[in-house]
This record gives C-alpha cells, sequence and structure tokens, in this order.
C-alpha cells in the first residue's frame, strides 16, 4: 500500500506530466514520475490517482494497457499492441481452434510495435505478428485517441503464459471508469466557469435555477459514479467494477448532456475544449463493456438469481 | 467495542432472539402496530446493550464508534424488525440534542429515547415555512414562567406519539431570519399543545399539524444558545441525511430482493433492473463512506445533500420498477402483501418531497459545493 503522503506527492508529479505531455512523451514522463512503480505496488490506487487526471486533461499514453496486462499477470514485449474486445465488448478478443488463432478486436498500434498480443477465451495470452493481422486506423468520434480495429484468421502465434482475464478487465473497467468521471469533472469545471463569467438580464447565467439545478445533477452523477469506483478500488471485484464503469458512463453523459447546454453556442464551436471531452466519453464509454451493454448484462443477472448479491458490507 | 466483533454478537443476537424480536403483525402495519414494535425491539436491544453501542456513555450508551450504531439499523431494517422511517427518528434528534442540550438534560431524556420508552418528533415546519426554513414565525416569548410558545407547526411526523419535540422558535423580530431563531426541547404533554394527525395519500397518519396555545417552557430546556437555533437546526439536518438513510438503503435492498423474487419471468427488462440495482448500490458505496467519516469525527455538512439525492431517487426507481414489474399487485391486489407493494409505492413519492425538498437539495449543492454564488 502507498500512503497518504506518498500518493499526494505522486499525484502531483503525476499531474506535472499529464498538463504537460501526451501520447510517447506522456509515457516517458509517467515513466520517469515513477508510474510503473506504483502500478506494481498498489494497481487499484495507482490507477485511482493518473486516471482522473488523464481524463481531466485529455490526455493519451499507455497506462490502460498497462493496467490492465499488470493485473492480468502478462509480461508484454514493450510496444506490442495489446487487443482489447471489440466495443461495447469484454469478452476475450481471441479464441483458438487446432493451434491457430483468430481474433477481432481493437488495439493502439504505436511505433515500432511488431506483435499483437491477445488473450484467448480459454484464458491464454498469446503473441501474434502484427503483419499477419488487419488493422484498421479509426478516425471516428475522437481520432486522438488511437484506436484501430484489429482483425485476423488462422494466425500462427508464440504462447506468453496464463492470462487472468477477469482480473485485469475488473481493474481496467475501474481505471476507464476515473478517466470517465475525470472528464466529466472537466465539462463540469467548464460549464461552471462560463456560467459564472457570462451575464444575461445584467446578472451571471448561474444565478438561474435551471442552469444551477443542470450543474447540480451534474455533480450528484459524478459523485455518485465516484463513490462505485473508490469501493470497487478498495475491493476489487467483477461485479462492482462493472458497475463503477457503468455508473461512470452515466455521469459522463449526463455531464455531456447538461454541460453542453450550459455552454450553449460557444460551448458547440470546434475552438472551445468543451467537444474533445464530450468526444473522448463517448469513446472511454465502449470500451470494455458500454453503460448499455454493462447494465444489461447486470440486469439479467439480476433477474436469474432473483436476489441481490451482498455487496459493500460496512 | 470493534465493528468486526459488534456484527457477529448482534448477529448472534438476532439469530438467537428471533422469535421474541419479530413482529406478531403483516409488515408494514399500522402506525400503532410500527410503534409498539419499534418500542419492544429497542428495550430488547437497550437491555441487551446493542441499542446502547456507539452512544456516550452521558446519555446512556457505551460508548464506542457511531459505526456501530449504522450497523444495528441496518442489521434490524435488513431483518424486517423495524421500519426504517420510525426508527430513524432517533439517528435524526439524538446526535443534535447530545451536542446542544445540557449535559443534565441529555442524561434525563436520552435513555429513555433509546430504550424506546419515548418516541421525539422534530418541530421545524410551518405552514407558511416549508423550504423557506429562517421565515418561520412560532414565537417564544420570554415570560416569568419560562418561554411561552405561540404558534403552528405542521408536517411533524410522529407527534401523537411523541413525548418530547425539537422545536425551532421565532425569538428575534420576523426580520431577523435565520439570525433569531431559537431551538427548545419541549415535552409533549406539556398543556397547551394540541396535536390534529394528517392522513397521507399512503392511509397512515403519519404526520400533524401541531397547534401550541401559550405553551410554557423552562429556559433549562434551551437548546445552545438564545437566537442561535440555525446552528442547531444546521447541526441536525446533516443527520437527517447520514445515518438514517444509510438504514432505508437496507431495507431498499431486501424489498427490491423481495420483488425479483415476487414477478413473473420476462415482466421486467434487464436493463431497466439493470440500472436500478446500480442506483442503489452507488447510494450504498456513496452513504457508507459518509458513515465512515462520521465515525471519523469528520463534521457533515452540505455534501450530504448528494446523499439525500441519490436516497430519493434510487427509492422511487425501486417503486417505480415494483410499478412496472407487479401491476395487479399496485392497482387490484388487496391481500397484505399488494397492499404493502402499494402503500409502498404510495409513501415512495413523498421521498423527493420530505426532509428538503429535491429542488432544496440541488440548491445546496450549487451554492455550497459548486460555489455557484447567489441566486438572485
Amino acid at each position: 500500500m502507498i500512503d497518504r503522503a506518498e500518493l499526494d506527492l505522486f499525484r502531483n508529479s503525476l499531474r506535472q506530466a499529464v498538463e504537460r505531455y501526451s501520447g510517447l512523451e506522456l509515457d516517458a514522463a509517467l515513466a520517469a514520475a515513477g508510474w510503473a512503480d506504483a502500478l506494481e505496488a498498489d494497481p487499484p490506487a495507482a490507477a485511482a490517482v493518473l486516471f482522473p487526471l488523464l481524463g481531466s486533461a485529455n490526455a493519451t499514453c499507455r497506462a490502460l494497457e498497462q493496467v490492465f496486462t499488470a493485473a492480468a499477470g502478462i509480461k508484454p514485449p514493450a510496444s506490442s499492441i495489446v487487443v482489447m474486445p471489440p466495443l461495447g465488448n469484454w469478452s476475450p478478443p481471441a479464441s483458438e481452434i487446432d493451434g491457430r488463432l483468430s481474433v477481432r478486436g481493437v488495439g493502439r498500434p504505436g511505433p515500432g510495435g511488431s506483435q499483437a498480443l491477445v488473450v484467448t477465451a480459454g484464458g491464454q495470452a498469446r503473441l501474434v505478428d502484427a503483419g499477419d493481422i488487419r488493422i484498421r486506423q479509426i478516425h471516428g468520434i475522437d481520432p486522438s485517441f488511437g484506436l484501430a480495429e484489429i482483425e485476423g484468421e488462422n494466425l500462427a502465434f508464440e504462447p506468453a503464459g496464463p492470462a487472468r482475464w477477469d482480473d485485469g478487465v475488473t481493474l481496467a473497467q475501474i481505471a476507464l471508469g476515473h478517466e470517465l468521471a475525470g472528464s466529466a469533472r472537466k465539462m463540469l469545471d467548464l460549464a461552471r466557469d462560463h456560467a459564472l463569467e457570462r451575464i444575461q438580464f445584467g446578472r451571471p447565467i448561474a444565478s438561474f435555477q435551471a442552469v444551477r439545478h443542470r450543474l447540480a445533477e451534474t455533480l450528484v452523477s459524478i459523485e455518485s459514479a465516484e463513490a462505485m469506483l473508490d469501493a470497487a478500488g478498495g475491493e476489487p471485484h467483477a461485479e462492482l467494477a462493472s458497475m463503477a464503469k457503468a455508473l461512470a458512463g452515466r455521469a459522463a453523459k449526463t455531464a455531456g448532456r447538461h454541460c453542453q447546454q450550459v455552454l450553449a453556442g460557444i460551448g458547440f464551436t470546434a475552438e472551445h475544449p468543451f467537444h474533445r471531452y464530450f468526444r473522448r466519453t463517448l469513446l472511454l464509454d465502449q470500451l470494455l463493456g458500454s453503460t448499455r451493454t454493462l447494465t444489461e448484462d447486470l440486469g439479467r443477472s439480476v433477474l436469474s438469481a432473483r436476489r441481490l448479491a451482498q455487496l459493500l458490507p460496512l | 467495542m470493534e465493528l468486526d466483533a459488534f456484527r457477529k454478537g448482534l448477529d448472534d443476537w438476532l439469530d438467537q432472539n428471533e422469535a421474541v424480536l419479530s413482529p406478531d403483525h403483516d409488515p408494514p402495519g399500522t402506525l400503532d402496530q410500527q410503534m409498539g414494535q419499534l418500542a419492544k425491539v429497542k428495550r430488547l436491544g437497550y437491555d441487551a446493550g446493542w441499542m446502547r453501542w456507539g452512544w456516550p456513555e452521558h446519555a446512556g450508551g457505551l460508548g464506542g464508534s457511531t459505526i456501530l450504531r449504522a450497523y444495528l439499523g441496518e442489521a434490524l431494517t435488513a431483518r424486517g424488525l423495524v421500519e426504517p422511517g420510525v426508527y430513524s427518528m432517533t439517528e435524526v434528534l439524538a446526535p443534535t440534542v447530545i451536542s446542544f442540550a445540557r449535559p443534565e438534560l441529555t442524561a434525563e431524556v436520552l435513555p429513555h429515547l433509546l430504550r424506546g420508552e419515548e418516541m421525539w418528533c422534530q418541530g421545524f415546519s410551518e405552514p407558511g415555512t416549508g423550504s423557506n426554513l429562517s421565515s418561520l414565525s412560532c414565537r417564544a416569548t420570554r415570560t416569568e414562567a419560562g418561554w411561552t410558545v405561540n404558534g403552528q407547526k405542521v408536517w411533524t411526523s410522529y407527534a401523537q406519539y411523541a413525548k418530547r419535540c425539537v422545536l425551532l422558535t421565532r425569538t428575534g423580530t420576523q426580520e431577523s431570519a435565520h439570525k433569531g431563531i431559537t431551538a427548545l426541547l419541549i415535552d409533549m404533554d406539556t398543556p397547551g399543545i394540541t396535536i390534529r394527525p394528517l392522513e397521507t395519500m399512503h392511509g397512515a397518519e403519519e404526520f400533524s399539524e401541531v397547534f401550541y396555545d401559550d405553551v410554557v417552557v423552562p429556559f433549562d430546556r434551551t437548546l445552545g444558545e438564545v437566537d442561535q437555533g440555525w446552528t442547531v437546526a444546521m447541526d441536525l439536518l446533516p443527520y437527517e441525511r447520514s445515518t438514517s438513510l444509510w438504514h432505508k438503503c437496507a431495507h431498499l435492498q431486501r424489498r427490491l430482493s423481495d420483488l425479483l423474487r415476487a414477478v413473473e419471468p420476462h415482466a421486467l427488462q434487464a436493463a431497466e433492473v439493470g440500472e436500478v440495482v446500480q442506483l442503489l448500490y452507488a447510494f450504498r458505496a456513496r452513504s457508507r463512506s459518509t458513515q465512515h467519516r462520521m465515525a471519523n469525527g469528520d463534521s457533515l455538512g452540505a455534501e450530504t445533500s448528494i446523499d439525500k439525492v441519490l436516497v430519493a431517487s434510487a427509492e422511487q426507481a425501486v417503486f417505480d420498477l415494483v410499478a412496472a414489474g407487479l401491476p395487479h399487485q399496485l392497482v387490484a391486489a388487496d391481500e397484505p402483501a399488494g397492499a404493502r407493494w402499494r402503500t409502498e409505492f404510495l409513501y415512495s413519492r413523498a421521498a423527493t418531497i420530505y426532509g428538503g425538498t429535491a429542488e432544496i437539495q440541488r440548491n445546496i449543492i450549487a451554492r455550497r459545493l459548486l460555489d455557484l454564488g447567489d441566486d438572485r
């Protein structure tokens, strides 16, 4: 465990890195700030520090892949593409038949990556040659995230050991939830600042109850997601993590709707930063299960069990 | 006593005494039955010590963390031994009385409340004073015999059962607003008090109009300083949004589980069920951290308005799901189980109204948590 004072120092150095850099430069700055050591020492605590900052700064880096592989117990070669499931999905992206692999998912190719790391439905990590798979760079809603669609059939592979897929998904969902919540908080900050500065009818629009209640509703939604994210990080558990990710996705949607409305015309322009956060949350919501798919899945399991799981004891 | 030892000991005691603790009526029962059941459970719990943990020794308690009280109410509610509404009054009123009453008064009255020998009520709202609490006008005047109280309160929950009331009175000018309010702990059997119960739409005489005509209250029943009653009220309101809400959560989880067992297959869609479960557990996570903050001695404030918004939303979502999944029970069934679903559905409509409306909670969040400045 990391103690509180260490955590504050760590947060400060990560904040400086995240506010200054993105992409490969940020990966290097995070390495210099001790991110890898923190991730090894206390994965949920480390993720809870970095990912809200990433969301707030709209920065990208390879931390998601690192969190996933650390929690899944995989040590991939540096710069390999870590293949995640297709959008909206959280099942392993590869299946193995007669010693060959089929892969369908998404991932972020970087420079120098000659291999892709996949996990099979049987819980085995495998390395495939990047030249054997089809990689389509996704521009889509958020080109700056660097995501690509990845597909391949009948692939040869090298074994890379067993993988704890569910553990990897659990921690990666918590990390994504924190990033969504961080983005949602940033949208709320942008809308709050605008509401206090924008004068109409002789008063700041923040003085109008319709505006205040939209922003209050946004804060409620974010804080409820954060409560579940903290709980899920304290006792990493698949059901808590998927609920936390769904709640964070819903909070980001709530923030997007209300903050866009409060920002009004200026928030609809490309020059205002709002749209970058809005775009990012739409993409993050789809990674490792969306609010919609996770919620339906939870509902199905509760309906078939006909009872609630006893979670979150005092 | 540590929480784990308390949990184990209490659970064992509840298992061993299930027969004597269980209500002898179909839940939820009439208000008379609920009060009788509450008194029985509190007396047995007090005599066995469980009801005393988490309260200070000078108040008749055994000391220990407030987290023990949070677990006690959760266990009693989750097992259906008490209704969370009637149980909540102790958690809402007692902490503030302990903080602001003279120590001798606390020592005199608190044990009766904890042992279930007394019910207490809260006299805040008035016909002309709902959301705008600082405009209250029920007046307390200094006389030789003590304070003389004249005025009217309304929405006073369980007033007809109450032995005492935490009453907010006007002691300054009407214009003094929150600066001229004094809090009193009054005895409800004092001459001059008239209680007229109001029937709610869910069929209970849950709250009352209370009329005060020349009601004499000794000066030593003043809570805190004269004209500083706003401080008392502001201390109390977060307790309305903390431990009692944790107990409400246990009740909602129990009833949602009951619903899952009662519905026909395919009566509910997976997505709507999943969303309600998420709302409820998000509230549980939030409230759990509030219970721990309170146990660590953090002072609770405006942030509890978020807890309140979440529990009200979760309660209405649970009973909207009841309405979707058990439409026949809600509309047409007259046997006890159906009547209970209907009663609780109707009661859930008040969740965004009582204890500070959903709008007031959002005003507090906007002003105090988002620092959005004045709203005019």
